[in-house]
């Protein structure tokens, strides 16, 4: 089975606090994976990590077969791309400028693409504001760009940091529908989201960080097993072993 | 409640000071406090002047007419530093606005802030020297409310103007530009004529003096001078406070309901379809990553009124300089002057090279294009254009003075001139870097720290008189220190040119990061 991503052991610190532990993670490609875990487990940390924006202190990193490091980092980021949360769009750029500067970069191919940015923009209803500038779009609208613009790259590798927030539910539905094009086509998803509705319905395979270590990885045959019981919130509740919180402190309430 | 108020920002103004600042701030203080003095102290002269009768006997020539001349001079002047120096806006609106969701109420706030606004310490310098300078002329006790009414009227209005004219300026800006271009060359022409023939006009001047106090009456400081001097009958004075009173309470009602849109619509961005040719021209020109730099350098609304006062300064002055004989100190200034204009635009675009871009960055950093070319490529375009006006003004003193010297010192001391900011800045976007923003609700610096600005203005007139001022026979030794400096730095740039990309992941990219 190929994979798309593997991580060995990966380490990462700020200053004195250690957020990635020894992190061992591989995932199929053409897989749409969800990562799931409570706030500070980090999440975004390995994003940063694997989107080559933050570095890491120890470990090993392959992406679609090439080792990470600094003389594959171009071969790389060529198949990957990401929506960060917050997205990052070029603000003083209207939504066509941006989308043509990012393809720009990634030197995808000019022919048809001003069809493929229209088609895209009509999909998710932000064709009025084609030639409007980024920092005028709302929350939601600035998601949706990004969106369009790490599809239009053509990527083998995505990477979505909470993609659903602040997105309407008509939208979220025409973006699943996107990611599993996408799938279909061999791309491989990498989401984290706090939404597990979303990740329990869309992913295959999915697995729980917690203080920097992956707890559990439930691919879709071990999901469907324990799916029979219990939802995808009460496998999460159970691997992170949720505190139960004391009623009796809001007695005051 | 309005103490809580003060307290948080209070708190917000320390939290954000650093050791630098904080001297800065006693700096600033002692300004205040000095500034306070001589603007009281003058006031006094000024109206002492005619009755102090030492002064009668020195002065034979301060008759009725001049002193009032003198004392509407003042006020005209006083009022123009009023307009030009007040503070109108210092406070924190987006912390503030913050109060709005602990429930504290809009329109208390926005009242709340306002007070705190006319308790700012220039603004209670100024209205207090009015006070001062008013009350000690005033005619008789029904004076004393128009006074009062007339200053708080003042304060208002200037608020309001301010206000709205950094509004209009942001919306405006070509019609505004040009506006002043047309006004300012026509005070400068005056001024040249003038200076050129000063007796006869000011013998001209002197027999239309009362003409002259006419003008300045119906001048902002006139008009206030006037609520002082001038004889009210208790009527007369009931209905002029009547006005005075109805015009403030509608121009702080104004300020009121302002502030509370503001606070509740902070940042109301009209949708607007556009199209930047700009853009299109520097893509071309500069390429992609250099000209989208230069696209966003070129394009932030105080980088535009930069543009200007850099194109506006010379522009008037070394016609000015060039037909005064000053001689060497004139060559000194336009030299400098002109060598300075490279500079401030290099300045602009690379003294807070990652500030413009702020966490877009990030972006760049995941496309499949090695950053370090992205960076080089910005550094490349962002001297590019510095360097097509560079060599435009060498050709000009070439050719207009021949004096400063041979073309290979023109060349090599404006080279040198332009290298020596050139790292400087260059290191300034490591350690000065921070986010460029722009409010018209913000008097400080928005692009570059004010520390930075005040050093480069410094530096560039002390280099000025290095590189510029004749040396005679020692001319030679000068220019060949120049010469080593330029190829040194040329090596230590061209050597270490993949330190951009290096410094930018240790120093900046953390913070972008985790900047949300």
């Amino acid at each position: 089975m190929e994979r798309a991503l593997v991580i060995q052991q990966l380490v990462k610190s700020y200053d004195k606090k250690t957020v990635l532990k020894g992190l061992d993670l591989e995932i199929p490609s053409g897989n749409i994976f969800g990562l799931i875990g409570p706030n500070g487990a980090g999440k975004s940390t390995l994003i940063g990590i694997l989107t080559g924006l933050l570095d890491y202190d120890e470990g090993y990193i392959e992406i679609n077969a090439l080792e990470y490091k600094a003389s594959n980092e171009l071969a790389i980021k060529k198949d990957v791309a990401s929506v960060l949360q917050p997205p990052l769009l070029f603000e003083n750029f209207t939504s066509y400028e941006f989308v043509t500067y990012v393809c720009e970069m990634y030197g995808v191919d000019g022919n048809g693409l001003n069809d493929k940015i229209n088609s895209l923009f009509n999909y998710f209803e932000i064709d009025e504001f084609t030639h409007v500038k980024a920092k005028q779009l709302s929350s939601g609208s600035r998601k949706k760009l990004a969106f369009c613009a790490a599809i239009l790259t053509e990527p083998k590798l995505l990477f979505l940091d909470e993609p659903f927030e602040s997105v309407d539910v008509i939208s979220i539905g025409r973006m699943k529908s996107v990611l599993r094009k996408l799938k279909e086509k061999g791309t491989t998803i990498f989401i984290t989201s706090h939404i597990l509705e979303v990740v329990e319905n869309l992913c295959d395979d999915i697995a729980i960080l917690h203080k920097g270590k992956i707890l559990a990885y439930l691919d879709s045959k071990t999901r469907r097993d324990l799916e029979k019981d219990s939802n995808l919130g009460e496998i999460f509740e159970q691997y992170v072993e949720v505190k139960s919180a004391n009623e009796e402190l809001l007695n005051w309430l | 409640m309005i103490e809580k108020l003060l307290y948080l920002n209070w708190k917000l103004f320390l939290a954000k000071l650093t050791k630098f600042q904080t001297i800065l701030l006693i700096g600033y203080a002692l300004f205040l406090l000095i500034m306070l003095v001589n603007l009281m102290g003058s006031a006094l002269i000024v109206i002492f002047l005619d009755s102090t009768s030492s002064l009668q006997l020195d002065l034979a020539w301060l008759t009725p007419e001049i002193h009032k001349l003198i004392l509407l001079t003042f006020a005209t002047v006083f009022w123009i530093l009023h307009f030009s120096f007040t503070s109108t806006r210092l406070l924190n609106m987006e912390e503030n606005r913050k109060l709005l969701a602990l429930g504290y109420p809009a329109g208390k706030l926005s009242r709340h802030l306002n007070l705190m606004c006319l308790y700012h310490p220039v603004n209670v310098i100024y209205n207090l020297t009015w006070l001062v300078f008013l009350s000690l002329q005033i005619n008789s006790m029904w004076n004393i409310p128009i006074v009062v009414a007339a200053v708080l009227l003042n304060y208002g209005i200037i608020y309001s103007i301010k206000h709205r004219f950094l509004h209009m300026v942001e919306k405006r800006f070509k019609i505004i530009v040009f506006s002043f271009v047309f006004v300012i060359f026509g005070v400068i022409s005056a001024l040249a004529i003038i200076s050129r023939q000063t007796q006869a006009i000011l013998g001209e001047v002197a027999i239309q003096m009362s003409q002259l106090i006419d003008v300045l009456l119906l001048l902002p400081g006139g008009l206030l001078y006037q609520a002082a001097t001038y004889s009210h009958t208790p009527i007369l004075t009931g209905t002029l406070f009547f006005f005075l009173v109805v015009l403030t309470y509608m121009v702080f009602r104004d300020h009121y309901y302002k502030t509370k849109e503001g606070l509740m619509t902070p940042s109301s961005i009209r949708v607007r379809k556009e199209v930047s040719r700009l853009w299109i021209f520097l893509r071309r020109w500069l390429g992609y990553n250099a000209g989208k730099y230069y696209y966003y350098v070129m394009t932030h609304s105080y980088n535009r009124l930069q543009l200007f006062a850099i194109a506006l300064i010379p522009l008037i002055y070394i016609p000015l300089l060039l037909a005064v004989d000053f001689g060497v100190i004139s060559l000194i200034l336009i030299a400098t002057m002109i060598a300075a204009i490279p500079v401030a635009l290099l300045g602009m675009g690379m003294a807070n090279m990652f500030g413009y871009e702020h966490r877009e960055l990030l972006l760049h950093l995941q496309f499949p294009v090695s950053f370090e070319r992205q960076l080089k490529e910005r550094f490349l375009g962002i001297i590019t254009v510095p360097l097509f006006i560079f060599y435009g003004i060498t050709i000009f003193e070439l050719l207009r003075l021949p004096q400063l010297g041979s073309a290979f010192s023109i060349y090599i001391a404006n080279t040198f001139f332009f290298m020596c900011f050139m790292i400087v800045f260059l290191w300034s976007s490591f350690y000065q870097y921070q986010k460029a923003s722009y409010s018209s609700f913000s008097f400080k610096h928005p692009i570059i720290p004010q520390k930075v600005t005040f050093t480069m203005s410094t530096a560039i007139f002390i280099l000025g008189y290095t590189v510029f001022v004749p040396l005679g026979e020692w001319h030679s030794y000068r220019l060949w220190v120049m010469t080593g400096l330029v190829i040194a730095i040329t090596f230590y740039i061209m050597k270490n040119f993949d330190l951009l990309a290096r410094a930018f992941k240790k120093r900046i990219l953390l913070k972008l990061w985790s900047d949300f």
